[in-house]
């Protein structure tokens, strides 16, 4: 254990409960992945939808999608940042280590992000027909994905201490991925057809917003699809990163860990459940009650495979370094004070919002078009 | 030495002052220009203006396009950059400020909404409600600058912090307000230049009333930086008013600059968008924005400089090292501390002295590049160097003390003779010119002869007397090492001294 390169805590003690702060991090973090999902999942199928340049339903899709990347691209960083704060203070001293081993890909994370969201902002600005718009929507799709997967080797590799010395007497300079480990590309796909099934749900839920038009059954069906399909493939990639786990951690959810466990449990039986109702939405039957059931059984879904991560990621610290370890001096004033400005936060967002969705002309403006189409 | 040290080849600093420098520059404009927005949408309604409140439509699309993307996603790039150069004060940071950031975030999160709400719902809402997000947008942005300028500052000066260890004591510390007030003023600065930019897109009288209205922010930004300078000035800490008392040459170059790129961007302005707004083009907008740039970036530079030889004043040094590990380190040796050497400890092993460069110094040096050490060391010798190394904080004020045990010492030593190792020619010819050099080797990192820093005046005394001085130096003063160079340099070296020629 002493052997492991990892930092000794810092001296200056954790400025809040560690519950709280692990409280914090999973709902930012939940939060964050839901925006990545819809940015990330909607870059792809509005390339998709491109390429089905004959289905005017498909270009209006593309289009719509494109509109909303900026928005959700803006909200995934937003949200993220608060992800990134509260992991450094509870992970830094693993979060720093593997972020200087792939130092050179982890700092143009920077670059290509501006990159690719100005490539969201252009395909928002200009007409789906060109040719310009499908090739820089492609290339902004395709940034996300490098995007996607260099996260994925900082978040495994920032588990995985055992690995960090012959990483970096390797490259010091930084140039280094985390590709030994096992899990990496399962964890990957899984990631990214997650993303694509929740972006699913989107999809379903803006044709439910017009389904009296054919266009929003059409988007009923496709979205409902898209769910389905991915996540049930995402049933085989699931299986694949478990079994790429170390036997230790793997045991965590198959009966070591009750809590773990019975999530783990909750959350296969919740997404079975949205597969179900997805395919009953597919069938065209009470689409709003079962769109409802879908969203809610998935967001849950999700959010209970947020904290079986959680499991999973503290189940590959070293025992030295459990939580209950680390001096804790609670700073409860500002605690409060944080408390206090974030509910004024969020009511001064939900008034801006009230405001437009008042101000929202009578229908929606793509159905307004897909009338006129 | 937690942790791996990221070895590109030049100082990490440089990377983070790269990002810092464009993402300052861009978010003081998206605080700025909030409240330029606002105002310039109510001037329009006021005086029933369509053109102006097309204009600031338009902006508006620009000031979301820039502020939204590189100015945010930069923001980011701070974080990304001072976590893989400088980890060991990020984690000091967060732990001491996380919910100062939490409380950040929050106002970053409005300010995100509002401006997209802002920007692209114009048409929808009317005409208070929008005006209302604006000014949500301009306070959510000012409220967080606010906080980051705690932190930012912290930084320089912690203030009681450092017994208290209290949030506010390092929040509000003695350069917050100052800091405020001079971030705040270039925020409305830098709205008026972009306002410029946007202005290059008007046509006939607009173009003017534009070039008018935004050359006043301008010139408002600008002219309350010499009396808000003077006031961050003046809460320096004594060892930082030092430098720019001619410690550090590079830190008067830094002030003039500012001074000079101020000046440029008001008189510019005032000619150019207040006098003469016909004579406005797009070259004259872009020396007005790179005047700003050199500003504002001079004064970062400046800021990080004079907090120099701490990252975090009286706490952490700027390689990482804690004030208080120092003894520690000094007697167990870097080894003990550091989980990432590759060279086993060995005094004569210039693989290890390497190791104790990368970990000690290369935080603000390359060996040939920025700050380059070659051209520091250039003549030292092992036993020179051995003798220099514990006296480093010396020099020039700006570095670090040395960390390590004896090991560790005669290591670097080894090390730093081999990057740049000279010999001074010496003929009876040319005694002066070799002692100058002789000079330039042994005493120039710590005095000067009769220039800015500790001057050194010895044109009173003959050659033969500073020679005997020469050779008891430590007995002058026990921060002296003994002169290490030859009989022959010792005997160039007061000669030059004799003649009282100056050097900086």
């Amino acid at each position: 254990m002493q052997h492991l390169p990892i930092a000794s805590p810092d001296p200056i003690p954790l400025p809040g409960p560690v519950w709280l702060l692990r409280t914090l991090l999973l709902l930012t973090f939940f939060l964050h992945l839901v925006a990545m999902d819809l940015a990330l999942g909607g870059s792809l199928l509005a390339v998709f939808y491109r390429l089905r340049r004959k289905s005017e339903f498909a270009r209006q899709t593309a289009r719509d999608l494109a509109a909303k990347l900026p928005v959700m691209m803006a909200y995934t960083i937003t949200l993220g940042v608060a992800a990134l704060l509260f992991v450094q203070v509870l992970y830094g001293n693993f979060l720093y280590a593997s972020s200087i081993l792939i130092g050179i890909p982890w700092a143009s994370v920077i670059v290509l992000l501006i990159l690719a969201y100005y490539g969201f902002y252009y395909a928002a600005m200009h007409d789906e027909a060109g040719a310009g718009v499908r090739v820089v929507g492609a290339l902004a799709a395709l940034l996300l994905l490098a995007i996607a997967f260099i996260y994925v080797n900082n978040m495994t590799l920032m588990l995985t201490p055992g690995r960090w010395i012959a990483l970096y007497r390797r490259h010091v300079s930084g140039w280094n991925l985390n590709l030994g480990e096992r899990a990496l590309i399962p964890r990957y796909l899984h990631m990214l057809t997650a993303a694509i099934a929740l972006c699913g749900l989107f999809v379903v839920l803006s044709g439910i917003r017009q389904r009296t038009t054919q266009f929003g059954q059409w988007l009923i069906r496709q979205g409902a699809a898209w769910f389905a399909g991915a996540t049930v493939v995402n049933y085989g990639f699931g299986l694949w990163l478990l079994l790429s786990l170390p036997a230790r951690i793997r045991a965590l959810v198959l009966g070591a860990n009750g809590v773990a466990t019975v999530l783990f449990g909750a959350a296969l039986f919740l997404s079975l459940a949205a597969v179900v109702h997805a395919l009953m939405l597919r069938a065209g039957r009470r689409p709003v009650a079962n769109a409802s059931v879908c969203v809610a059984t998935a967001l849950a879904a999700v959010a209970l495979m947020v904290v079986i991560r959680d499991y999973v990621r503290n189940g590959y610290l070293p025992p030295g370094y459990q939580f209950g370890q680390l001096r804790v001096v609670s700073q409860t004033s500002i605690i409060v004070l944080f408390f206090v400005l974030f509910a004024a936060g969020l009511a001064t967002v939900y008034y801006m919002l009230s405001k437009v969705a008042a101000a929202r002309p009578a229908g929606d403006p793509a159905s307004a078009r897909q009338q006129k189409a | 030495m937690n942790y791996p040290i990221w070895q590109l080849g030049f100082p990490g600093g440089l990377l983070i002052a790269t990002v810092a420098v464009l993402h300052v520059f861009v978010s003081h404009f998206a605080v700025g220009g909030g409240a330029y927005l606002v105002l310039t949408e109510r001037k329009a309604y006021r005086n029933n203006d369509r053109e102006l409140l097309n204009y600031a439509r338009a902006h508006a699309k620009f000031f979301a396009l820039l502020t939204l993307v590189f100015g945010a996603v930069t923001g980011v790039g701070i974080w990304f950059s001072i976590g893989l150069v400088s980890p060991d004060a990020t984690s000091t940071l967060i732990h001491t400020f996380v919910w100062g950031w939490a409380m950040e975030w929050v106002f970053f999160f409005v300010e995100i909404t509002a401006a997209l709400v802002y920007a692209y719902q114009w048409d929808r809402l009317d005409r208070a409600s929008h005006q209302a997000v604006g000014w949500i947008y301009f306070v959510a942005a000012w409220a967080s600058l606010a906080i980051i300028n705690g932190i930012v500052t912290f930084m320089l000066t912690p203030g009681r912090w450092l017994e208290t260890r209290n949030f506010w004591d390092g929040f509000f510390n003695p350069t917050y307000f100052p800091s405020l007030a001079i971030r705040t003023a270039m925020a409305v600065a830098l709205a008026g230049m972009f306002g410029l930019v946007s202005t290059l897109q008007l046509r006939g009288g607009i173009r003017e009333r534009v070039a008018r209205w935004s050359g006043a922010w301008v010139v408002v930004g600008i002219v309350f930086l010499p009396l808000f300078g003077l006031w961050y000035y003046r809460a320096f800490p004594g060892f930082a008013r030092r430098y720019l008392a001619g410690g550090i040459s590079a830190a008067g170059t830094a002030v003039n600059l500012a001074i000079a790129a101020a000046a440029l961007a008001l008189v510019v302005t005032a000619l150019a968008a207040l006098w003469k707004p016909r004579a406005l083009n797009g070259a004259v907008v872009a020396l007005v924005l790179l005047s700003g740039l050199a500003t504002l970036g001079s004064g970062e530079y400046l800021r990080e400089l004079v907090r120099k030889p701490w990252v975090i004043g009286g706490y952490l040094y700027a390689n990482g090292i804690r004030a208080d590990a120092l003894k520690q380190i000094s007697a167990t040796g870097v080894s003990a501390d550091s989980r990432w050497l590759a060279a086993k400890p060995a005094a004569d092993s210039l693989a290890y002295g390497r190791e104790i460069f990368v970990l000690e110094c290369s935080a603000c040096h390359s060996v040939g590049g920025y700050r380059a050490l070659r051209a520091r060391v250039r003549g030292w010798d092992e036993h020179f160097a051995y003798q220099a190394l514990p006296h480093l904080q010396l020099m020039r004020g700006t570095m670090p003390p040395f960390a390590g045990n004896e090991t560790d010492r005669a290591a670097l030593a080894k090390y730093l003779a081999s990057l740049n190792p000279a010999t001074v020619s010496i003929s009876p010819a040319n005694q002066v010119a070799a002692g100058r050099e002789v000079f330039e080797i042994h005493c120039a990192a710590c005095h000067t002869v009769r220039g800015a820093f500790r001057p050194l005046n010895l044109a009173a005394m003959k050659a033969g007397a500073i020679d005997r001085l020469l050779k008891i130096l430590p007995a002058l003063n026990p921060n002296m090492p003994p002169f290490t160079g030859s009989e022959a340099e010792r005997r160039a070296l007061a000669r030059f001294l004799e003649t009282g020629q100056p050097t900086s």
